[in-house]
């Protein structure tokens, strides 16, 4: 087991952000958080990381108890976080150099990675001279560099067009397959949701809860035609009545 | 895009072109309009007596430029260092900055013959007023530069096994360098406003000496001479931060090549 998150809630003084949620990620699976804002899917994912403490139960990640930020994690935010200073090479190194690492050893890897997200020949850009879905495409390959077995995403094609994010997901899916981390994906969007995972768990808000988790039996990898397949809308229906189940009540 | 050796022949010439015309207005329009060389000497007068009193001028400022520079350094390293403070033990950060903030509504300028009292009329009272004069910007611009990083940066960094160190020489201390380099821009001419109104109070030497000295005799060409030294220096002074930058920070959107 990659990651085990028991009975875990977290408050914000009078909000629940989090109630009661347990979840199990294999090793190796795409997993992703699906639901409308404020549901409590960014901190369970900030709480995955040590990055705060949880107010009751437990997560472990590979076996150990998770007590303050966890180390050789990798981590894509929402905005790309390049370091305006560094060329993009640089950038997608930097995890190498934070975690004591030798760059030049990391370079090699550093430029397949790049290669695979059709960002060659950008190597020597600095971040501001590439679009928003390359920057974001560049910060996903800074969180594969290191080969992390675990990787966590937060909303990360959330600040880009629709066009550019259905491509991004493609993308995404060519680097996974090749390193085939444990990923922890937080979306609004059931589409990405579904055509990227393994599995998807399904949050309400109010207080932040687990309704459903869903298997996602399609076979990969997944492409265009993939979005048209029945079984594919039929999970993306049932992941649909899991979010609007709240509403009816 | 590079540019061509025309465009930037024209980049030169044409501020040179400007000051040229202003001094030919000067030097013919000055007469014409009845104004006495006591009040304003003409641009050839200053050159001649800027010519005469070369050494000296030389001399006064390299005293002047020394006490200057002494104090920028005094308040880079003490300005970064507060700011520090500020930033990693934020406790010391309220009592400090508060302190800071009163102590900079005070004018120096008024304090500047208390400093005359207690260090003498050597080259230490100008030191200190200078740096007193280049602490708060440098101070106010390392606090922003030092402080303001993305809270998911520090995350990543964290996660990717990053130290405090390694995240502060590698994160922090780079995102500072170009508020610290703008800081100096204007933190270099108040530092030499210091240490001429340091001259003008007391001692004998530097830049500042020697305007007074002019303004006894009445031999306004020579005061003029003078300010033409300073305002050498101090092109001399924001054309090296300025090369610094475009050696270091070619990174940023005010040095990008359009």
């Amino acid at each position: 087991m990659s990651v085990e998150i028991r009975n875990v809630s977290k408050s914000f003084r009078t909000t629940l952000a989090v109630e009661d949620a347990s979840l199990t990620l294999g090793d190796g699976s795409f997993v992703s958080i699906v639901g409308p804002s404020g549901c409590g899917k960014s901190t369970l994912l900030r709480l995955v990381a040590g990055l705060m403490p949880p107010t009751g139960g437990s997560i472990a990640v590979r076996g150990a108890p998770v007590k303050g930020p966890v180390r050789d994690i990798g981590m894509v935010f929402q905005s790309p976080v390049l370091l305006p200073w560094r060329r993009t090479l640089d950038n997608i190194l930097f995890v190498a150099e934070m975690g004591g690492r030798k760059p030049a050893l990391w370079r090699e890897r550093a430029l397949e990675l790049m290669q695979l997200a059709g960002l060659s020949g950008f190597e020597q850009s600095y971040p501001h001279e590439l679009s928003g879905g390359m920057q974001q495409r560049a910060s996903i390959c800074r969180a594969m560099l290191l080969k992390p077995p675990l990787i966590l995403m937060d909303e990360p094609f959330g600040a880009l067009d629709v066009i550019t994010r259905e491509r991004m997901g493609f993308a995404l899916q060519t680097l996974w397959n090749e390193s085939r981390n444990t990923v922890l994906f937080v979306t609004h969007s059931i589409t990405e949701a579904v055509l990227l995972s393994d599995t998807v768990v399904v949050m309400t808000p109010r207080p932040g809860r687990i309704r459903d988790v869903v298997p996602i039996d399609l076979p990969r990898p997944r492409h265009a035609d993939t979005l048209r397949d029945p079984r594919f809308l039929e999970l993306s229906e049932r992941v649909r009545d899991g979010i609007e189940a709240q509403w009816v009540e | 895009m590079t540019e061509t050796l025309a465009q930037r022949l024209g980049a030169v010439l044409k501020p040179l072109l400007g000051f040229a015309l202003l001094l030919l207005v000067w030097e013919y329009g000055a007469p014409l309009a009845g104004i006495p060389p006591y009040v304003l000497p003409l641009p050839s007068a200053i050159g001649q007596r800027f010519a005469e009193t070369f050494s000296v001028q030389m001399h006064g400022l390299a005293m002047t430029a020394f006490t200057t520079l002494a104090g920028l350094a005094l308040a880079l390293v003490v300005g970064v260092l507060l700011a520090l403070l500020i930033i990693y033990v934020p406790v010391l950060g309220s009592i400090v900055t508060p302190l800071l903030a009163a102590f900079n509504s005070i004018p120096k300028i008024a304090i500047a013959p208390l400093f005359v009292i207690w260090f003498g009329l050597g080259y230490e009272s100008k030191v200190l007023l200078a740096f007193l004069l280049a602490l708060f910007p440098i101070f106010v611009n390392s606090v922003t530069g030092l402080g303001e990083i993305e809270a998911d940066l520090i995350d990543l960094s964290t996660l990717a096994g990053g130290s405090k160190w390694r995240i502060f020489t590698k994160v922090r201390l780079m995102n500072a360098v170009p508020y610290i380099t703008d800081a100096v821009k204007v933190a270099f001419p108040l530092a030499l406003v210091g240490s001429i109104v340091g001259e003008f109070i007391g001692g004998n030497s530097g830049i500042g000496h020697l305007i007074l000295s002019g303004q006894f005799n009445l031999d306004t060409p020579l005061v003029f001479a003078t300010l033409l030294s300073i305002t050498l220096f101090t092109t001399l002074g924001i054309g090296a931060v300025s090369l610094f930058e475009n050696a270091f920070l070619t990174w940023r959107p005010s040095q990008r090549k359009r």
